[in-house]
């Protein structure tokens, strides 16, 4: 009987989904995006570093996004750069989620003093301004990657994921289904993950995508300030590149302009998505 | 009520405790050692490098185990003596954050509140008709989705470059010495301008956005239902939804703030403007322990103060919680 | 209540509009175009301190030695001469005596007579505090006593460093001893010194956070022998950033700007700005950039793999593409170009190097190194894997580059070099305590002597911190011993410093323990919108030096401020 009314709701959710036309527009901007990332240097074939072309041009049929003050391709830089972008938001984000998912269970499933500690943690968390303490870690370390830039942005993005998460997990706690469960002796943890997850499973997804765009904006901004990645590519790097050369004042916008514009469309996209999201799972929202 | 702020403040005192000294911590985990750093140029004799590496080292005390240089710190602390910045030697950290602080507060404050203020009007206003939302709305999310420094280079390179509005570097010109004129006055206000309209946007465009999703589904609810069966016009209806969507716009805003604060730190370095963000990437390029010390802590002090006045606000606003309170 | 409330209102505005009005009426606080000079490019943090002997301070107010306090003589770099500046002459009586004679009516700026007086109490500072950085003098000086007003002795023992001597001519400070006598040895070595009180051209007026503020000294002793300033004021401003300074070249905000600016070149093609030279490089030459090598880890304690190093290099990559010719590259011996006269080209030419991949290879392959495990790159004779890293700081931005080029240009010789770019305060700790596989560093100026170089190249005695020079830990007694030589040669023997030069360079070629790349550039940039006369290659009789960075004033860069005419 659960199970059929699961398939039916899926069902129901599938069908929206298919109609809503924020939930379209945003998957397909962020699908281009993503699929620059991978087979774009199929069409370049250049080395992003590499002195290629002439210095300071402007973009044309061969240099689709011009060069760089040192002549090197910027389109190439470019879908590296995504590259990096889209994998700091995936682990930086999941991390995220996934931290503050299993906080908020916990806390709202167990209650009492479990709970009591695990707020404190989360409000402090919730209030230290994580970016200052970010930048000074950053700074720590010798030699940076993608992947510690992303474990430093997940271990400290959780916070509200985690307050979203308690708070449902504690309207749902209460529902027969759990009780049902409950009866029948199954563990805790089993509970929660076979019973109560999937009934998150829209928060969990729209909280995951919100994760996915703050970490790529965060991520970003560390680029900027030199404290990202100290090998690689990325966005933000680039923008940083170009401020420091004098981009602005030699007029090579072609230069800064792509990489902001890039994580300007995809972050806005997955917003647009989160927005479409809410409207197929919650019938109240739905506009038809 | 008491026993609410109690607990808020309980929670503070903590934060700013564990805070300060995760802040503390940090930098002595730092590879590289500060005083070293700083002899490096002095390009003197081994011997009298010996000499006053030990002077330096003794004189910014970090001569002492750690634990006792916690202590120090602490003990200092409370006597208002942040120490003697390293980078800028010998300037004490106090003297160096007060000359920051005020641009900070000058950006700052306006941009948020009135980010908050015109964000949420409009977004309240765009909540009305459809079509309005359907244009407005893709602004509001492209606005929030922006990162703060890409916003920051377009304006400066819009409008200070190709446009040359603005000026896009300093706090004021550099033919002039601060004083009490129109001149002095409109000029200040020139080299603000840029900085502040990208932190504004941005804020503007999330704000806008939140507002707008909570007064839409306040006017799903059963109370809008139901004025709205009781013939109530829509304009009642609208200002009892914005006033609960108000509210969780004010905690909203006190999650935001660490997000401010990182947007002001790159906007400040795009564009040279002498706050304490800039100051705090200098002094951690540069591994100046006190100085770093400092400016985190006048940020930690202010996103606090900052939490705690709108814990306040929020109950001001919102009667059941002070209701509830009167009944304890 | 309401109209109340609006005539308060209307009252309040009244009062600030004419609070304001009379705030506009105050002038003098607005600076003449016509009157100001901006320069830019020498100061990298907020002004922190005017004390003339911390040199080391990277904030330091630049320009506090220069503009308020003035040196004995100063060097001419590009005519290799010394201008009386302070003294009026200065003579080797003995051996190991020598004496100076001040001008007649040299003042400070608060009135008081400077005398022989405040020559011997700054010089005796160095005998008292080893901190002071010209301390090291005392080793071989044994006093220094006046005569009257005018007249200073030094007296030194039986082999004076006449090298090291003659370089502190024009790098001491002299300090009012009235002032100074009572600070104390904390304040002496690293007070802030708030409010300077020197002799020279220009007065503190003020300085926030971006700038200091110079007002001329209307009672200049020099005004009568090097002219008066033709400025009233000098703004030195800091900018954050290369590329903002560049905005500010470009809109002709700035007169003289030392920075290093991105595109300079083409700036200069268009003529928005003017450069010492008409052509590439555009600019002098100011210090050498040299690769250090850390020769305590394998395999960079083997000459040969060094000297391949050096033939795999590409040099002019990094001169046209990372600077975009806006320097040149270096001679093998590292001595710039107005030195060059102690650059033994018997030797360059028999053991020098270019740019030669096949040759590194061939190198390598006589040597052992070959590649056994076919990934493009060789191992050690006996067998080890070799993957090293060269260093810069984060941030600084043409060395970034150059370090791309140094790893590219490796790798394609089949040496696996990975450029790598810390964060300055770890770099700048791994530079001194031999925590690096090779990095760069410039700190060999203009200076009058070659000794200056070698000193640097090859500091010694070997030690676990290297504080100030021979990062990479050379040892070679034969070296030091040639270079403490070098120290001790009178300043007048030309053929006795080239002799002992060529000992040096042929040592430093077959061994290469460092590799001299390329030549950084005195950059320096001006506008002629607002002032002219500045010093190019062609209209230049006697030649100048266009910077105010630290330690250039001495070398003439006053002399070039004082020479500016006002464009018509």
């Amino acid at each position: 009987m659960a199970e059929a009314t699961k398939r039916k709701k899926k069902n129901e959710f599938v069908y929206f989904a298919l109609r809503n036309n924020k939930l379209k527009i945003g998957v397909a901007v962020v699908a281009f995006f993503l699929l620059v990332a991978i087979f774009g240097t199929l069409l370049t074939e250049n080395d992003p570093r590499e002195y290629i072309g002439p210095m300071s041009a402007r973009p044309s049929g061969e240099y689709w996004f011009g060069t760089t003050f040192f002549g090197q391709d910027v389109f190439s830089q470019f879908v590296v750069g995504l590259r990096a972008t889209f994998l700091v938001g995936a682990v930086g984000g999941g991390l995220a989620t996934f931290i503050g998912m299993l906080v908020g269970f916990v806390a709202g499933y167990r209650g009492g003093a479990i709970d009591e500690s695990l707020n404190v943690l989360t409000n402090i968390i919730l209030v230290i301004p994580t970016f200052a303490i970010l930048i000074i870690v950053a700074a720590y370390l010798k030699v940076r990657g993608v992947m510690t830039e992303s474990l430093f942005i997940g271990l400290t993005a959780w916070p509200w994921t985690a307050r979203a998460i308690r708070a449902q997990t504690l309207s749902l706690r209460s529902r027969e289904f759990v009780d049902l469960a409950r009866m029948t002796a199954m563990r805790p943890m089993r509970i929660i993950f076979t019973e109560i997850a999937p009934n998150m499973m829209s928060y969990l997804v729209m909280a995951f995508i919100l994760q996915f765009g703050g970490a790529i904006l965060i991520a970003a901004t560390l680029d900027f300030i030199g404290l990202g990645p100290t090998t690689g590519m990325s966005l933000g790097l680039m923008m940083q590149n170009a401020v420091n050369w004098g981009a602005l004042q030699l007029g090579l916008w072609w230069w800064f302009i792509p990489p902001g514009a890039a994580i300007a469309a995809i972050v806005g996209a997955l917003y647009i998505m989160n927005v479409g999201l809410d409207e197929v799972f919650n019938p109240k929202l739905r506009e038809t | 009520m008491r026993r609410y702020f109690g607990r808020k403040l309980l929670i503070y005192f903590i934060t700013f405790f564990l805070a300060v000294t995760i802040d503390w911590l940090i930098p002595r985990f730092m590879p590289g050692n500060p005083v070293q750093n700083m002899l490096a140029r002095a390009a003197v004799r081994p011997e009298a490098a010996e000499v006053m590496y030990s002077y330096y080292t003794r004189a910014f005390g970090l001569d002492v185990p750690i634990w006792q240089q916690y202590l120090n710190f602490w003990n200092a602390l409370f006597h208002g003596d942040l120490g003697t910045s390293v980078y800028l030697f010998p300037q004490p950290v106090a003297k160096v954050l007060r000359e920051s602080i005020p641009y900070d507060i000058f950006l700052l404050l306006p941009a948020i509140l009135l980010s908050w203020w015109a964000g949420n009007k409009f977004g309240a206003f765009a909540a009305r008709t459809k079509r309005l939302d359907n244009t407005l709305l893709p602004i509001g999310y492209i606005l929030t989705a922006t990162p703060y420094m890409w916003l920051g280079i377009l304006l400066a390179w819009a409008f200070g470059i190709v446009l040359d509005i603005f000026p896009i570097a300093g706090a004021y010109s550099f033919s002039m010495e601060p004083h009490w004129s129109w001149l002095f006055i409109g000029d200040v206000l020139k080299h603000w301008f840029l900085p502040f309209a990208s932190l504004f946007l941005v804020g503007f465009g999330g704000w806008a956005i939140g507002m707008r999703n909570m007064i839409i589904y306040e006017l799903e609810a059963d109370y809008s239902h139901y004025l709205e069966a009781l013939g109530a016009p829509r304009r009642l209806v609208r200002k009892y939804a914005f006033r609960n969507a108000i509210l969780p716009q004010i905690t909203g805003l006190a999650l935001q703030l660490g997000v401010i604060v990182a947007g002001a730190l790159v906007t400040e370095v795009v564009f040279s403007y002498p706050g304490i963000g800039y100051l705090l990437l200098a002094a951690i390029q540069n591994q100046d322990y006190f100085l770093i010390q400092g400016c985190f802590l006048f940020i930690i002090t202010g996103v606090l103060l900052a939490n705690f006045l709108i814990d306040i606000a929020y109950v001001i606003v919102d009667p059941r919680v002070r209701r509830g309170m009167v009944g304890e | 209540m309401w109209s109340r409330g609006r005539s308060i209102i209307t009252m309040l505005v009244l009062v600030l509009l004419s609070v304001g009005l009379l705030g506009a009426l105050a002038f003098g606080q607005v600076y003449d175009r016509d009157e100001t000079l901006y320069v830019s490019g020498a100061a990298w943090g907020p002004p922190n301190d005017w004390n003339p002997f911390i040199t080391w301070s990277k904030a330091n107010t630049t320009g506090t030695l220069g503009y308020v306090y003035e040196t004995l003589f100063m060097y001419d770099p590009l005519n290799d001469a010394f201008i009386p500046f302070l003294a009026e002459k200065g003579e080797w009586i003995t051996d190991t005596s020598y004496e100076i004679t001040l001008r007649k009516g040299l003042t400070w700026t608060d009135g008081t007579p400077l005398t022989a007086e405040d020559v011997a109490f700054t010089m005796n500072l160095g005998n008292q505090y080893e901190a002071l950085w010209f301390a090291p003098m005392w080793d071989y000086v044994t006093s220094v006593i006046s005569f009257g007003d005018r007249i200073v002795r030094f007296d030194f023992t039986d082999d004076p460093l006449y090298q090291e001597f003659d370089n502190n001519l024009y790098n001491i400070p002299i300090v009012p001893k009235h002032i100074w006598e009572s600070k104390s040895e904390e304040d002496i070595t690293g007070g802030a010194n708030e409010n300077p009180v020197g002799s020279g051209a220009f007065l503190y007026e003020t300085h926030s956070s971006d700038r200091n503020v110079w007002i001329r000294n209307d009672s200049w002793w020099g005004n009568d022998i090097f002219g008066a300033p033709p400025m009233k004021r000098i703004v030195d401003v800091r900018f954050s950033s290369n590329s903002v300074a560049l905005g500010s070249v470009i809109k002709g905000d700035v007169d003289l700007s030392n920075n290093f600016l991105p595109g300079i070149a083409t700036l200069a093609e268009k003529g928005y700005v003017t450069t010492y030279f008409d052509g590439a490089p555009y600019m002098l030459a100011a210090n050498t950039a040299v690769l250090f090598l850390n020769t305590t880890k394998k395999p960079m304690d083997d000459a040969a793999f060094r000297r391949a190093l050096a033939y795999a290099i590409n040099v002019d990559d990094i001169v046209s593409v990372a600077y975009a010719n806006l320097v040149a590259a270096a001679s093998p011996t590292g001595l710039l170009p107005q030195l060059s006269k102690y650059d033994d080209q018997a030797v360059i030419d028999e053991s020098g190097w270019t740019y030669d991949p096949a040759m590194a290879a061939q190198i390598l392959a006589d040597n052992g190194y070959v590649d056994l495990d076919g990934d493009g790159y060789v191992e050690a004779p006996d067998g080890s894997t070799i993957a090293l890293e060269v260093t810069c700081p984060l941030g600084w931005t043409d060395w970034m580059e150059s370090i791309a080029v140094i790893s590219d240009s490796a790798k394609a010789a089949g040496i696996n070099i990975e450029d790598v770019t810390p964060d300055y305060g770890s770099w700048n700790t791994a530079l001194t305590t031999l925590g690096f596989d090779m990095t760069l560093n410039n700190w060999a100026n203009l200076s009058n002597t070659p000794w200056t170089l070698y000193n640097l190249l090859f500091r010694h005695p070997i030690q676990d911190i290297m504080g100030s020079g021979n990062f990479g830990a050379y040892d070679n007694q034969e070296l030091f011993d040639l270079v403490d030589a070098l120290a001790a040669v009178p300043t007048t023997d030309l053929a006795g410093m080239q002799a002992v030069c060529s000992q040096i360079q042929t040592i430093m070629l077959t061994e290469v323990p460092m590799i001299p790349l390329w030549y950084n550039g005195l950059w320096a940039q001006y506008s002629e919108a607002v002032w002219t006369n500045w010093p190019t290659e062609a209209s230049n009789d006697p030649a100048r030096l266009p910077s105010t960075w630290h330690g250039y004033w001495q070398l003439g860069g006053l002399l070039t401020l004082l020479e500016l005419e006002l464009a018509e």
